[in-house]
């Protein structure tokens, strides 16, 4: 039984990467965390396929990128919700100037193609190497380096980086906020 | 005043400094979802799964609600850990 506690303690240990992975693909807070809830009862119905040893974090990533990719296909119709839910998700944030910042990089993210978006996440916020990266996604590494830097490129134009703006409340999120009707 | 990015030509790359600070906010985005923790719903969810598997199988993952009537049994649980008997200690 104690195996089973280690099990657990390290999937939990796990939990507050993936849920930042999730959201950061899907742009929901509670469809990530549904698919986060998902990922864990799908690896322990699988957990015999898991090396002790091995990166279990990483595993964790590679069930839950695959879900959300089969999920992204079934819905690929829908229109990602990238402000409403997270206006709503981020309204308890307790710096109003990182809530608004924050809000307009996610946005930004959002509108990178998936491919960039998570390549980026994993190596830029996730911590996982190239190598580790290219084995969550299943691809080769240079495969992963061209996105990140795809993606890099992307997120500086859609943020309009100049030097002096500083990612700071811009007409964009003007915009946004305006529209969702939340200051 | 736009954009350097704009400006650079189409595949180039973002300077050294623009690239730390596209990384210093996606890393403070992403933390700031990190430092929530874990919500209570993951944390009942693997006791439950844990719960589950330590019994052997769902149908006597189910009995223990039945056998209290259940009422309050909420069909959405995955299964009713909560009211199994703890039996730490014994046989671990």
């Amino acid at each position: 039984m104690t195996m089973r506690s280690s099990v657990r303690d390290a999937m939990l240990a796990a939990v507050p990467s993936l849920r930042a992975f999730a959201i950061s693909l899907c742009g929901n807070v509670d469809r990530a965390d549904d698919l986060v809830q998902e990922t864990l009862l799908r690896a322990m119905a699988n957990i015999d396929s898991f090396q002790p040893g091995t990166n279990m974090s990483a595993w964790l990533f590679t069930i839950l990128r695959n879900l959300f990719r089969s999920e992204y296909r079934k819905r690929r119709r829908e229109v990602e919700d990238t402000d409403g839910s997270y206006a709503e998700s981020l309204k308890s944030h307790p710096e109003q100037h990182s809530r608004v910042e924050f809000q307009e990089f996610r946005v930004a993210l959002s509108k990178l193609p998936p491919d960039q978006r998570e390549a980026l996440i994993l190596v830029g916020a996730s911590g996982f190497s190239y190598e580790e990266a290219a084995a969550i996604c299943e691809c080769a590494v240079g495969t992963i380096k061209s996105r990140v830097n795809r993606a890099r490129t992307r997120l500086a134009e859609l943020l309009s980086i100049d030097g002096a703006d500083d990612f700071g409340p811009d007409h964009t999120t003007r915009a946004i906020l305006s529209a969702g009707g939340q200051g | 005043m736009h954009i350097q990015a704009a400006m650079r030509k189409p595949g180039g790359r973002l300077s050294r400094e623009d690239q730390r600070r596209l990384g210093d906010i996606l890393q403070r985005v992403y933390d700031d979802v990190v430092r929530q923790g874990v919500p209570d719903r993951f944390k009942n969810l693997m006791e439950e799964l844990e719960e589950d598997a330590r019994s052997g199988d769902a149908d006597a993952a189910l009995a223990p609600e039945r056998a209290q009537g259940g009422p309050n049994a909420d069909a959405n649980r995955v299964v009713a850990a909560k009211s199994f008997p703890h039996d730490k200690g014994s046989n671990q």
